[in-house]
């Protein structure tokens, strides 16, 4: 079965470094489609990455920004980015030395599947 | 704070209204930015609790996050009429005054309040720019040149020379929210760096659960892009260190310019300067 997000998780799950990439909704933290390595924790990737993407998101709505696009994590053992539109996620999981600026464009591109 | 144990006080707080797992329960729900909710059970607690100074406490941190200082302010009362000399309370009702820009009497808070804790790193460098401040007077008339030493002790000039004359911002927010050094300006000239570390500081507290949870180690830090800004934060001593730049500036600027400030930001914490 393939969905709207298949290709595009299916591309993003082949960027080096890479372990796993989700559509998640962004109230419910549940996961619509995913794509992921061995052994990687979907459902917690998906509740948490959610709730801190709405976090930031409505963050920076009350402080006057206006709607949040890209997102983007770091910390020692990983990365987290993260897209949002039309109460959907998309959130891709890597390593620290991941290439965020080829993601990135990516997950902004994909976006589009979000109408 | 995991949403189970959430859930779990919250229960014990259903099963027992008058134990005092509202204090836990409420602190939680302020991090979370849950402020409504956060509010409406301090405020059961401290109808429970009136005499509890970690109740009103509590409820002078949500008004805060709120926007609403001078509810604040009155519980902040509330509480060093219960106990005189609480550190925590003398800290939020100095950074108030600092905000009215009452100097001298926020510089009197925040000393007995580094008196009683002397660890807390933003407390001491918020202190060496008050005193400064207080001292404005005696520098104006001081010899051209004897200035530039209290210039890099003025706490909201700290990033002036890293952002430039570009639109850009940099704020050190401290583990409560309160801004230590950087200010905000808008075009009318207002400082709303208070309003924006309210706002914004809860994204790192959601990060650190994150981490946790997924097992990352620490986090180092956030990028996001709005529509009208980007927004990059890092922790810098006990609190964070947030930057926003114009939409238009480039994420990989924006990363450099949070790495300079972090470390100006770090100079500062450790040698005033």
């Amino acid at each position: 079965m393939t969905s709207p997000f298949t290709a595009v998780l299916g591309s993003l799950i082949r960027h080096r470094g890479v372990s796993g990439c989700l559509v998640v909704g962004e109230r419910d933290g549940m996961i619509v489609e995913a794509n992921l390595q061995i052994g990687v924790k979907g459902d917690a990737i998906a509740a948490l990455s959610a709730s801190l993407y709405r976090k930031a998101r409505r963050s920076a709505l009350a402080a006057g920004f206006g709607e949040a696009g890209f997102f983007e994590l770091t910390a020692d053992g990983g990365r987290v980015c993260a897209v949002g539109r039309n109460e959907l996620v998309l959130v891709v999981i890597g390593e620290p030395g991941v290439n965020v600026g080829i993601i990135r464009v990516e997950m902004l591109r994909a976006l589009e599947l979000f109408q | 704070m995991a949403t189970d144990e959430v859930r779990a006080i919250s229960d014990q707080l259903a099963a027992d209204p008058s134990s005092i797992a509202f204090l836990p329960l409420g602190e939680a729900l302020r991090r979370r930015g849950q402020l409504d909710v956060a509010w409406k059970v301090a405020q059961r607690g401290a109808e429970r609790h009136p005499q509890r100074p970690d109740a009103h406490d509590l409820l002078a941190r949500i008004a805060i996050d709120r926007g609403e200082p001078s509810r604040a302010q009155s519980e902040w009362e509330a509480v060093l009429r219960l106990a005189p000399g609480h550190a925590a309370a003398q800290k939020g009702l100095g950074f108030l005054r600092f905000q009215q820009g009452d100097f001298a009497g926020a510089a009197e808070l925040l000393g007995a309040a580094l008196l009683a804790d002397p660890d807390d790193q933003s407390l001491a460098a918020a202190l060496g720019t008050l005193r400064a401040a207080v001292d404005e007077s005696a520098v104006a008339a001081a010899p051209p040149g004897a200035s530039d030493a209290h210039a890099v002790t003025d706490a909201r000039a700290l990033f002036d020379e890293i952002l430039g004359d570009q639109p850009q911002t940099a704020l050190l927010i401290d583990r409560d929210g309160y801004v230590v050094a950087g200010q905000y300006r808008t075009a009318d000239g207002r400082d709303l760096g208070a309003d924006l570390a309210a706002q914004l500081s809860g994204v790192s507290d959601e990060a650190e659960r994150a981490v946790e949870y997924l097992k990352l180690g620490a986090w180092k830090q956030i990028v996001f892009e709005s529509e009208a800004a980007s927004l990059a934060m890092a922790p810098s001593g006990e609190g964070v260190l947030l930057v926003a730049t114009p939409r238009s500036v480039p994420l990989g600027f924006v990363r450099r310019l949070l790495e300079r400030s972090v470390a100006r930001a770090q100079r500062w914490l450790e040698t005033g300067t």
